[in-house]
């Protein structure tokens, strides 16, 4: 049992670690090192404009861009979020949302009566307004430093806005937004794998046999998705 | 069926004295019997189209002249055939001729049922007229423009081509070096109608043989059928069954499946609705028969694995774009040896389909996918994704020539121009996907950016 899972830890340390430099040579192109790939323009179906600004600045802050790689922005996550709220599970059909409301132990579950798209819509126009009304303007227009010093206000729990704690409101929006990082590029984030290619997560190959007794060899293939890829 | 069963069971209990008993007895095992053969002649994979309508007929057949329905056979007096008597109904299934001396097109086998005895014939009388229930459901008109609509020249066709009862019979009852293979060869060349997919046709749409002792065609391996190729069923050693044992085709024709591959297209059909049900005295007869009297045609150089690619593979090198998208895609349940898990998933190194000439059957899994089907012996019904919007044609000939030319595969090449091709003249059967998580209708990824 202990020869088992240390080498299976060992596998595991062994993929993260070793994969993401053999990827790239096998990406044909560097993957990382800050090369800033344009955000692709997009027709929200659920955010508006307005609320879109505030979207990419926040998960820009949540997963900025650095040496290592892109930015939520550059990986597409804004679009992932957009048509996230979409899906039932945005539309809260996949929740219970009916009463009784009680503040309580973290354990009783989540007390609010709003599906995901509910805290966007009231949590970005109150964390605007908050912003508006502490920094003089809305979030997307202040400098990062701003923007980190609300997100970590609203992560503290301190911070109330009108219908809910904004801790709920940036609880989700960071949930998002790694979803929108490592999610298989099918639904939108995670563009070109890059978030992938950051861990050396391998992808939905979804086989490993012929791996398993070649102890600390690398693991030689780059990433797959689910989605249509390039030769 | 029930419902005979047990008043025929209290009429012997109860009711009759002994002499009398004998009688709806008898009738029921004739039933039974005409059970057994509308099985052993897959009646269903064309007259019921939907399974709680069995027998009403209304598959539609798509050829290049039109579109035609296969007739409802329930003894429905209007709709169906509950006017037929047995005279009306032998005539149709022996000599193609429909009640009132109307030909029928050929896609009902009648070349192959004229073997038939009037034993079997007389049983499967017994069972649709007395035993399937009446379906009012009517089918619709074919759809076949006029003058090609005219049925006049389906007579001259008849007379051409389609053997008599008579000599259907006496070719039948030719002789066998045993019972096993005789009674094989009843079953594959009469009511099976085997021939009717894996047999190559004429121009003028004739099987080019209807018996082993005709030609060295029969079951040859046929022109596609909806989109899928039929293999060749002789013994040719790389594109044939040369090297199935007799258990193993008795395992594919009960289960669908085998440790050499498994059904997909029309097959699945012909085993849901008619092997598997068949004796195992039946289907070991049938194996004992293609093994023994179906020699192969081409001297092919026996197939022997080549493990030089999933050496490669399993080194992390990747000869070619082909290779890549196997391992990206397909490895995964049919491994980089090639070996897959059969018989869960089939094995593609030295797989006869993978083989074939022809790569029709090939591109059209890769596009659309597959589901095996549930048999009583196999439940399981394991489904291959379809990728058809996943791969470009480039892509699909890159993987599906991989596949052909990996593990001591020797098949050609297929190009790009070969798929779009394919793809242009089977768009059909491509969108025609089975059901799955994995094919949902709609996905994400047609809304990204």
């Amino acid at each position: 049992m202990t020869a088992s899972s240390s080498s299976r830890r060992r596998f595991v340390r062994n993929a993260a670690g070793t994969t993401a430099l053999a990827l790239i040579p096998y990406q044909g192109r560097p993957a990382h090192a800050g090369t800033s790939e344009a955000a692709v323009p997009f027709e929200p179906v659920f955010f508006t404009p307005a609320e879109l600004e505030f979207l990419s600045a926040a998960c820009e802050r949540i997963f900025p861009q650095d040496d290592l790689g892109p930015g939520a922005v550059a990986l597409g996550v804004p679009f992932f979020i957009d048509r996230q709220m979409d899906t039932p599970y945005g539309k809260g059909e996949l929740w219970y949302l009916s009463g009784p409301f009680h503040e309580g132990p973290p354990q009783l579950g989540y007390q609010l009566p709003f599906a995901p798209r509910d805290l966007y819509r009231k949590g970005i126009a109150a964390a605007d307004a908050y912003a508006r009304q502490r920094r003089g303007r809305k979030f997307s227009g202040l400098s990062a430093n701003d923007q980190i010093d609300l997100l970590t206000a609203f992560e503290g729990g301190g911070v109330q806005f009108p219908e809910l704690n904004a801790r709920m409101f940036f609880e989700q929006l960071r949930r998002n937004t790694l979803e929108g990082v490592f999610a298989d590029p099918v639904y939108g984030g995670n563009r070109a794998m890059q978030g992938w290619t950051l861990l050396g997560f391998p992808g939905a190959r979804a086989d490993f046999m012929d791996w398993v007794d070649q102890n600390g060899a690398p693991y030689p293939f780059g990433p797959v998705s689910l989605a249509r890829q390039p030769l | 069926m029930k419902k005979p069963g047990c008043l025929a069971l209290l009429a012997t209990l109860f009711l009759f004295p002994a002499a009398a008993q004998a009688a709806p007895e008898k009738e029921t095992q004739l039933i039974e019997k005409g059970r057994y053969l509308a099985a052993a002649s897959d009646c269903a994979a064309c007259h019921t189209h939907d399974s709680r309508h069995p027998y009403a007929g209304g598959n539609p057949f798509l050829l290049p002249i039109g579109t035609l329905y296969a007739p409802n056979i329930t003894p429905d007096r209007k709709a169906g055939i509950g006017d037929y008597t047995e005279a009306d109904f032998s005539n149709a299934l022996r000599r193609g001729i429909g009640k009132g001396g109307k030909p029928l097109y050929p896609a009902m086998p009648f070349p192959s049922y004229a073997r038939m005895s009037d034993a079997d014939i007389h049983a499967l009388w017994a069972y649709f007229h007395n035993d399937v229930a009446p379906d009012p459901a009517s089918v619709p008109a074919n759809k076949i423009p006029w003058p090609l609509s005219m049925r006049w020249p389906m007579t001259l066709w008849r007379i051409a081509f389609a053997p008599t009862p008579a000599e259907a019979r006496k070719s039948a009852e030719r002789h066998f070096p045993s019972q096993e293979t005789a009674r094989g060869a009843y079953l594959v060349e009469g009511p099976g109608h085997c021939g009717a997919c894996h047999t190559p046709r004429a121009i003028t749409f004739q099987e080019k043989a209807l018996s082993s002792d005709g030609n060295d065609l029969y079951l040859s391996g046929g022109a596609a059928v909806d989109g899928w190729t039929p293999v060749n069923l002789r013994q040719d050693n790389r594109t044939g069954l040369g090297r199935w044992r007799e258990e193993d085709i008795v395992a594919f024709l009960e289960t669908g499946r085998n440790l050499h591959g498994s059904a997909f297209g029309g097959m699945t059909d012909a085993i849901v609705h008619g092997t598997q049900h068949l004796t195992d005295q039946d289907l070991r007869a049938i194996a004992h028969y293609l093994k023994t009297s179906l020699p192969a045609r081409k001297g092919e150089a026996p197939w022997t694995y080549d493990p030089a690619v999933a050496k490669a593979l399993q080194q992390g090198t990747l000869p070619d774009k082909g290779a890549r998208l196997y391992v990206d895609r397909c490895a995964a349940c049919h491994r980089t040896d090639g070996h897959g898990y059969a018989p869960a998933f089939p094995p593609l190194a030295g797989n006869p389909v993978v083989m074939n000439p022809d790569p029709g059957s090939l591109i059209l899994i890769v596009l659309r996918g597959s589901t095996l089907p549930p048999t009583e012996q196999a439940p399981s019904p394991f489904t291959m994704p379809g990728f058809a919007s996943l791969m470009s044609d480039r892509d699909v000939a890159e993987v599906v020539t991989f596949i052909r030319r990996s593990w001591g595969n020797n098949a050609r090449v297929v190009t790009q121009d070969d798929v779009r091709t394919f793809r242009k003249h089977n768009g059909q059967w491509i969108d025609d996907k089975p059901p799955s998580p994995m094919n949902r209708a709609s996905s994400p990824r047609e809304n990204a950016p």
